[in-house]
C-alpha cells in the first residue's frame, strides 16, 4: 500500500513539473504580457522599466528556474495583475467554487443514480421513458444556453431567484461560505442546476446501462432465488456492482468541474476560480496560470488516487489483487 | 447624423416609478470591469481609475467631455519653461478627518513609480523631475524639459493620504494596506467599506465631500463581465444601472419600456494601419508569388483602400447604428482634431482605378489582423473591411483574433495590415499623435505605438515642437496641422467612432454619459 502511495506521489510531481514547463513555454510563445496590459501613453523607457520589474527581460530558462526555486520554498509567486500572492488569490475564490461544485455534483449523482436505476429496472414504463428523454436534453443542449434561459425564466420573467452573483456569506473556520444563509442558497440554485444538468444526464445513462446489464446476471437470479426482497437486492447487490464506472466518472467530473466551471461561473457572475483562470489567460497573468494549472494537476492526481482507494473498498476482487 | 452637441450632455429624465423609490438611498451598479487593487496608483486601466474616482480625487479633473477642470488643484500656470505652479483647494479633508495639503500631493507623485504594476501609472508623472512645496497649498512641479500638457497628465493623478499610506508604499506592502482599507483614505465622494478582487466594491457616502453630498448613502459596484448576464441582472432588478450594453441588446432595449438606454459617444476610434516597411510579411500577389515591393508604401494604394471602405454601411449594418463615420484618429472637437479634414468618399470604381494606376490592375492578396474581443463590434468591422477590400480587388484574408494574441504580435511587427481601436483618453492630440504618428524614437520618447514604421519628417517636427508650446492656441494649431498631414498620408485610415450604451431602470436615474465611458456614482442622481 505504501509503495502504491509513493508511486502515485511521484507521478503527481512529474505531472506538475511537466505542466509548469508547458504553461511557461506556452505563454512565452504567445508573447510578452506587457504588450497587453501596458497603457498607450507609455513611452519606450517606461515599457522597458515595466518589463524589467516583472523579470520578463531575463531568458526563459532563468525565469523558469527562479519560479521553481520559489515554488520549492512554498512561494507560488505574485499575480502580475493584482500584485497579491497567487495562493491568496486562488484560496480566496476556492470556497465559492467548492460549494457550488459540490452541491451540483453531489445532487446530480444522488438524483441521477436513483433515476437511472429506476429507468434500468423498469425500462418500459412511461416514467422511465420520460427520464431518458430528459437525459437526452441534458446531454445535447449547450450549458451556456441553458444558463441564459434559466436566468431569463426564473430571474427576469418570474423574479423568483437572483440573476447572478454570490449571496450573503457566513464565516466558518475563517472561510466565507454562502450556502448556510437563505440568501446565499437562493443565489446558488440556478448556477448549481445549470452545472448539474449535464452530469445528471450522464449519471442517469450510466446507472441505467449498468442496471440493465446486471439485472440479467446470475448474481441477481441467485439473490432472488434466495428470497431476498427486491429493495435489498437493488441496494446491496446492484448498487455495488454498477458503482465502479459511476465512481470513476463522478471523480473525473468532480475534478473537471472544480477546475473548469468557467462557463457557468461567467454567465452567473459567480466569483470562483474558473472565472479567475479565464481572466488570467486573457491578460497572460502567468503566475496565476502556472500556479492554477499545477494545482489542477495535483487535484486530478489526488482524486484518481482516492478513487482507487474507494474501488479497493467496495470491490473485494480488486482488494485481493492489491494485497497479493 | 452629425456629431453630438458638445456641451449639452444627453440627460435622461422620466417620472419616478414606485419600484425605484424603495431603494432610493442605495445605488447598485453592474459594471463590466473592476479595479485590480484598491491602491489607485497600481494600474492605469480604465475600470481601475473609474473605481478609484469614487474614493480618491485627482489633482486635475477631466469633465464629461474630457475638458480639464479644477480638481484638488484650484488653478495652475507655468512659471517658467520647466516649472508649473499648482494652487491647491483649501479646507479639503480626508475620510479620516485629517487635512489635505501639499505634502499629500508630493507624497502621491513620488509614490507612483515605486508601487505601480505592469499597467503602469508612471505615465502620469513621467514628465515630473521634482516637486517643491512652497506653502501648504502651493506646489512647484519641475519637469524634464517643457511639458505643456502636464495638467492633462494629472487627470489620473490620484491623491492618497501621506499619513495613512506611509507604511504601505512599497511594492510588497501596498496591495495589503489598501485592500484591507487601512490606507484606503481619500478625499473623494465615497468612503471605502469592502472589496474583493473581481467581486463587489462597497462604498458609503462621505458627507463632508467638498463638491457637496452625493445622492446615495450606499453604493455597490458589482463586477459582471458577461454582457448578457449584466443585462439580466438589470432586468431582474439586482442592479440599477449597467454599462456597455451590447449593440444587439441595444436594439431590443429600444422597444423595452422597463429599461432606459442611454447612448453616449466613445473616445474609441477604429484605425486601419498599413505597414510602411520596405519588406512586409503578409502581402503577396494573387497567384501567391512575391511582390516586388510593399504596395502599402504607394500612396495610390492607400488612397484606393480608403475609397474602398463604406463607413456609413459599417455604422448602419455592422454596428447597428452605434457609431459614427470617422475621418481622423480623434473624435471631433478634441484638442487637435481638425475640421479641415474631409470625410473620405466611398467610391469603389475610383479605388479600382487607383490600384490599376499604381501597377496592381489585378489587385493583390493580404492577411488582415484585428482584435475580436476588445471593443464592441471590432470583429464584425474586421469582417466588413475584408469584404469591402476584396470587392475592389485586394483579396483580404480576415483574421479577427483575441487581443491576448494580437497585441504581442503587433508589438513584434508581424502584421502588414491590421486594425484596432484607439481611445484618446486625455482628450488631446499629443497623446494620440505622439504615440502613433511620430516615428518610433526612444530618444525623444515618442512613437512608442507606431507599429507600421510610419515616418513623415514634417509630422515629426510638428509633434516635437507642439510638445513644448506653452501657448494653448499655438499648440492646438500645430497639432491640427499634424493631424491633417497624417490623415492625408493614409498610412493610418480611421474608420468609425464607437458609441457606448448604458442601461438603467426606467425613470429611476439621471446622468450624463461621459466621453471616457466612466460610470461614476456621484454624478448619477435619482430622477425626481
Amino acid at each position: 500500500m505504501l509503495g502504491f502511495i509513493i508511486q502515485r506521489f511521484l507521478q503527481a510531481v512529474a505531472v506538475m513539473a511537466v505542466m509548469s514547463v508547458i504553461v511557461f513555454c506556452g505563454v512565452y510563445a504567445i508573447g510578452n504580457p506587457i504588450d497587453i496590459v501596458i497603457p498607450p501613453e507609455a513611452t519606450q523607457d517606461i515599457r522597458e522599466e515595466a518589463i524589467r520589474r516583472l523579470g520578463l527581460d531575463r531568458p526563459l530558462y532563468e525565469q523558469y528556474f527562479i519560479f521553481m526555486g520559489n515554488l520549492l520554498q512554498g512561494d507560488l509567486g505574485r499575480s502580475f495583475v493584482y500584485n497579491i500572492p497567487v495562493l491568496e488569490l486562488i484560496g480566496g475564490r476556492l470556497p465559492a467554487t467548492l460549494e457550488l461544485v459540490l452541491i451540483s455534483v453531489i445532487s446530480a449523482a444522488v438524483l441521477g443514480v436513483s433515476l437511472g436505476i429506476y429507468a434500468g429496472y423498469r425500462p418500459d414504463s412511461w416514467v422511465s421513458k420520460t427520464i431518458m428523454a430528459i437525459s437526452v436534453l441534458g446531454f445535447s443542449v449547450p450549458s451556456f444556453w441553458v444558463g441564459l434561459i434559466l436566468i431569463l425564466f426564473f430571474a427576469v420573467n418570474l423574479g423568483w431567484l437572483p440573476a447572478g452573483g454570490r449571496g450573503e456569506t457566513v464565516e466558518i473556520w475563517g472561510v466565507a461560505w454562502s450556502f448556510p444563509t437563505l440568501n446565499g442558497l437562493s443565489h446558488i440554485v440556478l448556477p448549481a442546476v445549470n452545472l448539474a444538468l449535464f452530469k445528471l444526464a450522464m449519471m442517469i445513462r450510466l446507472a441505467r446501462a449498468g442496471t440493465r446489464e446486471i439485472m440479467l446476471t446470475d448474481t441477481i437470479k441467485f439473490a432472488r432465488a434466495a428470497g431476498l426482497a427486491e429493495g435489498t437486492i437493488l441496494r446491496r447487490h446492484l448498487l455495488k456492482l454498477i458503482s465502479i464506472p459511476i465512481i470513476t466518472v463522478f471523480g473525473l467530473e468532480l475534478g473537471s468541474t472544480l477546475a473548469f466551471a468557467v462557463v457557468t461561473e461567467t454567465i452567473f457572475s459567480w466569483p470562483g476560480v474558473g472565472k479567475l483562470i479565464i481572466d488570467s489567460i486573457g491578460v497572460l497573468d502567468r503566475p496565476v496560470m502556472v500556479a492554477y494549472l499545477i494545482l489542477v494537476a495535483f487535484l486530478f492526481v489526488t482524486i484518481n488516487f482516492v478513487i482507487d482507494l474507494v474501488f479497493a473498498m467496495i470491490d473485494p476482487r480488486l482488494r485481493q489483487g492489491a494485497t497479493a | 447624423m452629425k456629431y453630438r452637441k458638445f456641451l449639452i450632455p444627453l440627460t435622461v429624465t422620466l417620472g419616478l416609478t414606485a419600484a425605484g423609490a424603495a431603494s432610493a438611498q442605495k445605488l447598485t451598479m453592474g459594471v463590466r470591469g473592476g479595479p485590480e487593487s484598491m491602491d489607485p496608483h497600481f494600474s492605469a486601466l480604465g475600470p481601475h481609475a473609474e473605481a478609484a474616482k469614487h474614493i480618491f480625487d485627482t489633482l486635475v479633473w477631466s469633465g464629461t467631455d474630457l475638458q480639464i477642470e479644477p480638481g484638488l488643484a484650484e488653478s495652475w500656470a507655468p512659471v517658467d519653461d520647466d516649472t508649473w505652479e499648482f494652487k491647491l483647494r483649501q479646507g479639503v479633508k480626508f475620510h479620516d478627518g485629517s487635512d489635505f495639503d501639499a505634502e499629500d500631493v508630493k507624497f502621491s507623485i513620488e509614490r507612483i513609480p515605486v508601487v505601480t504594476g505592469p499597467t503602469t501609472t508612471a505615465i502620469y508623472v513621467r514628465r515630473v523631475a521634482g516637486v517643491d512645496i512652497i506653502d501648504p497649498h502651493t506646489l512647484h512641479i519641475h519637469t524634464n524639459g517643457q511639458a505643456a500638457t502636464l495638467p492633462n497628465d494629472f487627470i489620473r493623478l490620484f491623491i492618497v493620504s501621506s499619513e495613512a499610506a506611509a507604511d504601505y508604499s512599497t511594492p510588497e506592502t501596498a496591495a495589503a494596506g489598501f485592500n484591507s482599507g487601512a490606507a484606503t483614505i481619500g478625499t473623494g465622494p465615497y468612503k471605502y467599506v469592502s472589496w474583493e478582487p473581481k467581486g463587489d466594491l462597497v462604498l458609503e457616502r462621505n458627507d463632508d465631500y467638498w463638491r457637496g453630498k452625493g445622492a446615495w448613502e450606499t453604493v455597490v459596484r458589482k463586477e459582471i463581465p458577461n454582457d448578457s448576464s449584466r443585462l439580466a441582472a438589470l432586468k431582474a432588478g439586482q442592479v440599477d444601472v449597467i454599462n456597455y450594453v451590447s449593440s444587439v441588446d441595444y436594439l431590443a432595449l429600444e422597444r423595452d419600456t422597463s429599461v432606459d438606454a442611454i447612448k453616449g459617444d466613445s473616445v474609441y476610434i477604429m484605425n486601419l494601419q498599413l505597414d510602411q516597411r520596405e519588406d512586409t510579411p503578409l502581402v503577396r500577389a494573387i497567384d501567391g508569388s512575391d511582390l516586388a515591393e510593399n504596395p502599402f508604401r504607394d500612396l495610390k494604394v492607400r488612397q484606393a483602400i480608403d475609397h474602398a471602405i463604406d463607413r456609413q454601411t459599417m455604422v448602419d449594418i455592422v454596428l447597428e447604428g452605434l457609431g459614427k463615420p470617422a475621418n481622423q484618429m480623434m473624435p471631433p472637437g478634441f484638442f487637435g482634431s481638425s475640421e479641415a479634414i474631409p470625410m473620405p468618399a466611398h467610391d469603389p470604381a475610383k479605388a479600382k482605378a487607383l490600384l490599376a494606376d499604381a501597377g496592381y490592375p489585378d489587385g493583390f492578396e493580404v492577411d488582415l489582423y484585428c482584435t475580436a474581443d476588445r471593443l464592441p463590434g471590432d470583429g464584425a468591422i474586421c469582417q466588413g473591411l475584408g469584404q469591402m477590400l476584396t470587392q475592389v480587388g485586394i483579396k483580404t484574408n480576415v483574421n479577427a483574433i483575441s487581443k491576448t494574441v494580437y497585441f504581442p504580435a503587433q508589438a513584434r511587427l508581424e502584421y502588414s495590415m491590421f486594425m484596432n481601436g484607439w481611445g484618446t483618453l486625455t482628450g488631446e492630440a499629443s497623446y494620440t499623435l505622439g504615440g502613433l504618428a511620430h516615428s518610433n524614437n526612444p530618444e525623444v520618447k515618442l512613437g512608442a505605438y507606431n507599429r507600421i514604421e510610419y515616418k513623415n519628417d514634417d509630422v515629426d517636427m510638428l509633434l516635437q515642437t507642439g510638445a513644448t508650446m506653452m501657448n494653448a492656441d499655438e499648440r492646438r494649431a500645430t497639432y491640427e496641422q499634424a493631424m491633417e498631414k497624417v490623415m492625408a498620408d493614409k498610412a493610418y485610415i480611421s474608420l468609425v467612432q464607437l458609441q457606448t450604451v448604458w442601461g438603467a431602470k426606467a425613470g429611476m436615474l439621471q446622468f450624463a454619459p461621459r466621453f471616457d465611458e466612466d460610470t461614476l456614482a456621484f454624478f448619477i442622481s435619482p430622477a425626481s
